[in-house]
């Protein structure tokens, strides 16, 4: 009978687990629905800025040799220091969301040291910010809160620091890795090097042969307040496109944990209903025995 | 007569995508028109109004605090903080015309400039 119990036990306290992520479901479903209309209205504007920028840095590569402003179009060819920014969620139960992105930056790690590459780190996010510290590796700037509620301000002030250490010549490399948005059931790790700006043209057709003009008197203030803006801008849009991955990975995390839980609760229904059965055969088999005795 | 394309994005969205006989921009360093055929050209833009003028000569005025644009032979680039764009044809242009004045005067920049930009705004109120 205490076995019936149990189950009994185990069966409730499955459909409660049930009842939690079927609830986190829909809360994440819904909290996507709003991250991806933000990432998707952020698109166009980050992918023109990052047009512009690409074009501008392919003109100052073909017409300028200044070395000051090269610095931010050409690469290193033998960097000492790179520093990665990554970004995870603040909160787990999202499957391998945090994982997946740590793992990226992890053998990105070791790739850089083992070509003798000092790495630095930064972290936005709690997950990963735990478990650099868990690891005892140092991360030279951590931002929790960030990544759950982005917000402009604080991606900018979090992104200056590397870029003056950049332009002061302590790093040689920027990279940001985050998980990125794709579609309801698909996030993919993606890696942008920030600085230097990465000269790979998209659309090859918009590139007139002329030179650069600048309408300014002052032009490398137009650098580099449209560099800052670029900066700010790639930081601000990972943090947007990582919000929409975290809660589409959540959805599809609790989902299939309410899936599981379905089938847990029928396998134990199945056991409950055997061991009432088999309880019930004792009982008769024992009284049928007590009368066939008395006779 | 010859067209070039432009566009004008926003953080919050793209505030126009299609093609134009002309654009007159609000530089930092005054206001220039820009026809098909520009030298390719980086400017920052000001607070200010951006006027352009469609392929089906409606006029389009978009407010605008301030950005960047980038401008080659065929095609006109505007990166702008925020915007708002007033056709003659829209129902609600006086709530748009509202709106353009408050997104002007929160611009943090000479008052001159919002001044004249304001300015235009209302001309457009007169004109209608």
């Amino acid at each position: 009978m205490a076995n019936l119990k149990e189950i009994q036990r185990k069966i409730k306290s499955v459909k409660n687990t049930q009842k939690t992520t079927r609830a986190m479901k829909l809360v994440s479903s819904a909290k996507l629905k709003r991250a991806e209309e933000v990432a998707k209205r952020s698109r166009v504007y980050a992918a023109k800025l990052n047009e512009m920028i690409n074009e501008i840095a392919q003109k100052v590569l073909t017409y300028s040799g200044r070395a000051d402003r090269s610095r931010i179009v050409v690469e290193n060819p033998n960097p000492k220091t790179v520093d990665i920014i990554f970004v995870t969620a603040d909160k787990g139960l999202c499957g391998g969301f945090n994982a997946q992105t740590l793992k990226r930056v992890n053998s990105m790690m070791s790739d850089f040291k083992s070509n003798g590459v000092e790495v630095r780190l930064s972290g936005i996010g709690r997950k990963g910010i735990d478990y650099y510290r868990f690891n005892k590796i140092k991360l030279i700037k951590e931002a929790i809160g960030l990544s759950s509620a982005p917000d402009y301000a604080s991606a900018s002030k979090f992104i200056s620091e590397a870029v003056e250490e950049y332009i002061n010549g302590s790093t040689d490399k920027i990279i940001l890795i985050h998980n990125g948005y794709v579609n309801m059931i698909t996030q993919v790790i993606k890696v942008d090097q920030i600085l230097p700006v990465s000269t790979e043209l998209i659309n090859i057709d918009a590139i007139s042969s002329s030179e650069l003009e600048v309408e300014s008197e002052d032009e490398d203030l137009l650098f580099q307040a449209l560099l800052r803006r670029y900066m700010e801008y790639t930081i601000y849009y990972a943090l947007l496109d990582s919000m929409a991955a975290e809660h589409s990975a959540r959805m599809q995390a609790m989902d299939s944990a309410t899936n599981n839980a379905k089938d847990m609760v029928k396998t134990l229904s199945v056991k409950y209903n055997k061991a009432r059965q088999e309880a019930i055969t004792t009982e008769l088999i024992e009284i049928i025995s007590g009368v066939e005795s008395m006779k | 007569m010859k067209l070039m394309k432009l566009e004008i994005a926003t953080p919050g969205g793209v505030i126009y995508d299609g093609e134009a006989r002309m654009v007159t921009l609000p530089g930092s360093e005054g206001e220039f028109g820009v026809l098909p055929d520009h030298a390719t050209l980086v400017s920052l833009l000001s607070t200010g109004v951006i006027s352009i003028d469609m392929p089906d000569a409606q006029k389009v005025e978009v407010a605008i605090n301030s950005g960047y644009v980038k401008v080659n032979e065929s095609k006109v680039t505007c990166l702008v903080d925020d915007a708002v764009a007033i056709s003659a044809g829209d129902n609600d242009i006086s709530r748009k015309i509202d709106e353009a004045k408050k997104l002007l005067e929160s611009a943090q920049n000479s008052n001159t400039a919002i001044a004249a930009a304001v300015g235009k705004i209302e001309h457009i109120r007169k004109s209608i």
